[in-house]
């Protein structure tokens, strides 16, 4: 007798749909064997869905079993052919039809309850992609599949109540999500975050104009300076500065992070932009993403949030270099011999480094130790194409100890009134790039920015004058105009005027010997 | 022009003949005149130079007499600089070599190698074709820098730094040596404070120098016009940098004017050459 059930199998963040086909046949020995190209966690399935079997009462009927996972030319993984497995095997013990138009999913645990499996949302994407009304999913999964809306997702808790579902006795109601999915508090925990106010941040009002400037319009920055100076504490507290994620972005993010299960249970769309802070030590496959199935690295992870990569001289040269095409192009392609897949990975890069190997150079409490020769090997590991690619360049200075202890909170600029004016400049800026289908000024190629930015006498002679005296590339013109586009979103203005081009020249400054 | 010239050659520099061990033959390449070598200043200093440095260097190049030459050391930081600005201030520099005639030691330095050729300037060395530069040969070439001036300004310089080294050869050779004053917080003065103590001479202006080669403050017409070029009057940023290097929060602090027009105004500013960045600081340039 044969039965088929569909469910789906990743490859990258490509989902496509696969026939899981159980075939008990009179003849042959007892047993249970799953063909199609499984990997290890799916052979295993078997003995879970057996146990499972057992610990409910069930009994796996004595014959041999095959199980298919078609198109069987592709390589399946992971933990969740459990639950179609065992849907499968009930129907043909009990007799009783598969339900149309359905999608299972999900994790079998011994005791027969469901765990919770990462990647439903990918699931539920692909089954209002291609026309399946209805997803069988484990219980904690419920919120995250159901973030996509339009199709009814049954939460499954245990092997039990699928049996009297498919039964007919008491049938499983579809999630309905009653709770707004805004609220995504439980996330910000799952996310660490430290939730600093750019109020708390004392002094540093240059660093602080060139955050508000990244936020608005999603550019990159380095911070240099000593030891000491605030470099992490800013980055940490751009995150309050950054706008929600859009439906678009949301979705895009969520489905990262669903594939990599860094979803929570009980959690649904991200609404929040990520904040990754790889350690120095991270390997190049760590950062781009890789393996024999290809998993997402942390640049993928940081897909429209920031990737803070503190003591950026520390990181491997690989490392660093690897980073080139993805800051250009917003993705990354990882090539295996069978096949490629890609990822998305426009993030902004938020970076931060001593200027020598002491921490010292420039730092007027402390003399610098190092030689020259040291320093110049040292500043040598970012210059070049990687500094190039990066649109503001700021040296960050230590606050004197006595504003230190002074300082007042008080009067500080808020997070939130900062906030406001990146949000006020982000919507012009998807007025002005929705056509484009891009959301932010520093996505926009080099034909964008001469049809978006275009420029008076006045500042284009400024911007000609400075790029001589700085010696600046053809690269940085464009991202000088970009970053002054951005300068002008802010302050409201519809063309780029002198001021604006002579401040976006400012975070360029030298930070290097 | 390339060559080499020898001890016996009529045309081998004279002050350099008297020290105790001439090196035999020099190599040269660029302009090799009896003139170069009249009136020779010898500048030192650390690899390591600050801003203060830089404003040293500025403020005393810019009344020396274009009779003056600059002889120093090729080597980052004050040598380079004093190469530099002894370029842009039209005074002629004899950069001496710790390596082979042919050979472009530090390597990054390339363009000033070129730029000194080009102006007019003379690179020395005593040895030839592409000879590495050694420890052995750097003290080597220090009794070179001494021993083709008359004099030798010592512009920053820790306790134990060759710039020391190359000031006492000098004091010994019978050659004046001169030191600007420095801030006592700084590891870069401590080395002056020695010298100044046993020999060398405290000086805060180019005029001493012109006099002590005998060109009289008077004389030297183009330092008003060099100085008052390009000033722009009364702008106050640029006024009060002029006094001590500023970090744009500070300056921001100083004036209470918010950030993104400080930014917009100090592009202006070093756009058209008034000011520079070094480490974070503003400072102003001596124009």
């Amino acid at each position: 007798m044969l039965v088929k059930v569909n469910s789906i199998a990743n490859r990258g963040i490509q989902t496509f749909g696969v026939d899981v086909e159980i075939n008990v046949s009179s003849r042959g020995l007892p047993g249970l064997e799953i063909v199609g190209l499984p990997d290890k966690s799916v052979d295993e399935s078997s003995d879970r869905v057996k146990t499972a079997f057992q610990n409910c009462g069930l009994k796996v009927p004595g014959r041999k079993v095959m199980i298919n996972l078609a198109p069987a030319d592709v390589h399946k993984e992971g933990s969740f052919y459990d639950l179609p497995i065992a849907v499968g095997l009930i129907c043909v013990i009990l007799n009783v039809k598969v339900p149309d138009k359905a999608l299972f999913f999900g994790e079998l645990s011994f005791d027969g309850s469901l765990r919770h499996t990462k990647g439903s949302f990918l699931l539920a994407l692909y089954a209002k992609e291609s026309g399946y009304d209805k997803v069988f999913v484990p219980a904690q999964c419920v919120k995250e599949a159901s973030s996509v809306k339009g199709i009814s997702v049954y939460g499954v808790d245990t092997l039990d109540s699928i049996i009297k579902h498919l039964m007919g006795q008491k049938p499983i109601s579809p999630f309905l999500d009653t709770a707004p999915l805004e609220s995504s508090q439980d996330f910000d925990k799952f996310q660490g975050d430290d939730n600093l106010d750019m109020s708390e941040i004392i002094g540093q009002e240059y660093a602080k104009r060139a955050l508000e400037i990244c936020a608005a319009g999603g550019h990159n920055l380095i911070m240099v300076g000593p030891p000491g100076s605030g470099k992490t504490m800013m980055a940490k507290a751009l995150v309050s500065v950054l706008p929600e994620l859009n439906d678009e972005e949301s979705i895009e993010v969520t489905k990262i992070y669903s594939l990599v299960g860094k979803i929570p249970p009980d959690c649904g769309l991200f609404k929040k932009r990520p904040f990754r802070s790889p350690h120095h030590t991270i390997s190049y496959a760590g950062m781009i993403g890789g393996g024999n199935i290809p998993m997402p690295g942390e640049i993928t992870l940081a897909h429209r949030g920031v990737l803070f990569m503190d003591e950026f001289s520390e990181f491997t040269r690989s490392v660093l270099e690897s980073l080139r095409q993805p800051l250009e192009s917003g993705k990354i392609t990882i090539s295996r011999s069978r096949y490629s897949v890609d990822f998305p990975s426009k993030f902004m890069l938020v970076a931060s480094s001593n200027p020598c190997p002491c921490g010292h150079y420039g730092d007027p409490r402390k003399e610098c130790t190092c030689s020259e020769r040291k320093i110049r090997s040292y500043q040598a590991k970012l210059s070049g194409p990687i500094l190039d690619r990066i649109d503001l360049h700021v040296n960050v200075m230590p606050v004197d100890r006595n504003k230190l202890f002074n300082g007042s909170f008080g009067e500080k600029e808020t997070s939130k009134d900062i906030l406001n004016r990146v949000l006020k400049a982000r919507e012009i800026q998807i007025k002005r790039l929705g056509n484009e289908n891009i959301f932010f000024n520093c996505e926009m190629s080099n034909s964008q920015v001469e049809k978006y930015c275009k420029l008076k006498e006045d500042s284009k002679r400024l911007l000609i004058q400075a790029t001589e005296r700085f010696g600046l590339s053809a690269r940085t013109h464009f991202k000088l105009m970009k970053v002054a586009r951005t300068i002008a979103d802010i302050d409201g203005a519809d063309n780029i005027d002198v001021n604006h081009i002579a401040e976006a020249v400012q975070y360029r400054s030298k930070i290097f010997l | 022009m390339e060559g080499e010239v020898n001890i016996s050659d009529f045309s081998y520099p004279k002050l350099l003949k008297e020290i105790p061990s001439p090196p035999k033959k020099i190599y040269f390449k660029g302009n090799y005149c009896p003139e170069i070598f009249r009136n020779c200043l010898a500048v030192v200093g650390s690899r390591r130079m600050s801003i203060y440095g830089v404003k040293v260097i500025e403020k005393i190049f810019s009344v020396l007499s274009r009779e003056i030459s600059v002889v120093s050391g090729f080597m980052s930081g004050v040598d380079a600089e004093s190469h530099k600005q002894a370029i842009r201030f039209g005074l002629k520099t004899i950069a001496v070599m710790p390596c082979g005639i042919d050979y472009i030691h530090p390597e990054s330095q390339a363009d000033l190698y070129e730029n000194i050729l080009k102006n007019k300037g003379l690179i020395l060395s005593e040895f030839p074709g592409n000879f590495k530069p050694k420890t052995w040969t750097y003290p080597k070439r220090n009794r070179i820098v001494a021993g083709l001036s008359r004099a030798v300004l010592v512009i920053e310089a820790s306790e134990k730094s060759g710039s020391l080294i190359t000031a006492r050869m000098a004091n010994c050779y019978g050659r004046e040596v001169f030191v600007v004053p420095g801030s006592i917080f700084s590891n870069l003065s401590k080395g002056k404070i020695q010298i100044s103590n046993e020999f060398a001479t405290n000086i805060d202006s180019g005029f001493y120098i012109n006099s002590f080669f005998g060109f009289k403050t008077g004389d030297i017409k183009c330092e008003s016009g060099r100085e008052g070029k390009r000033s722009p009057g009364n702008n106050k940023i640029l006024e009060i940098l002029k006094n001590s290097p500023m970090t744009i929060d500070e300056l921001s602090e100083y004036f209470s004017v918010d950030i993104p027009k400080l930014n917009a105004e100090l592009t202006l500013l070093s756009v058209s050459g008034l000011v520079s960045e070094s480490e974070g600081k503003f400072y102003a340039c001596q124009s």
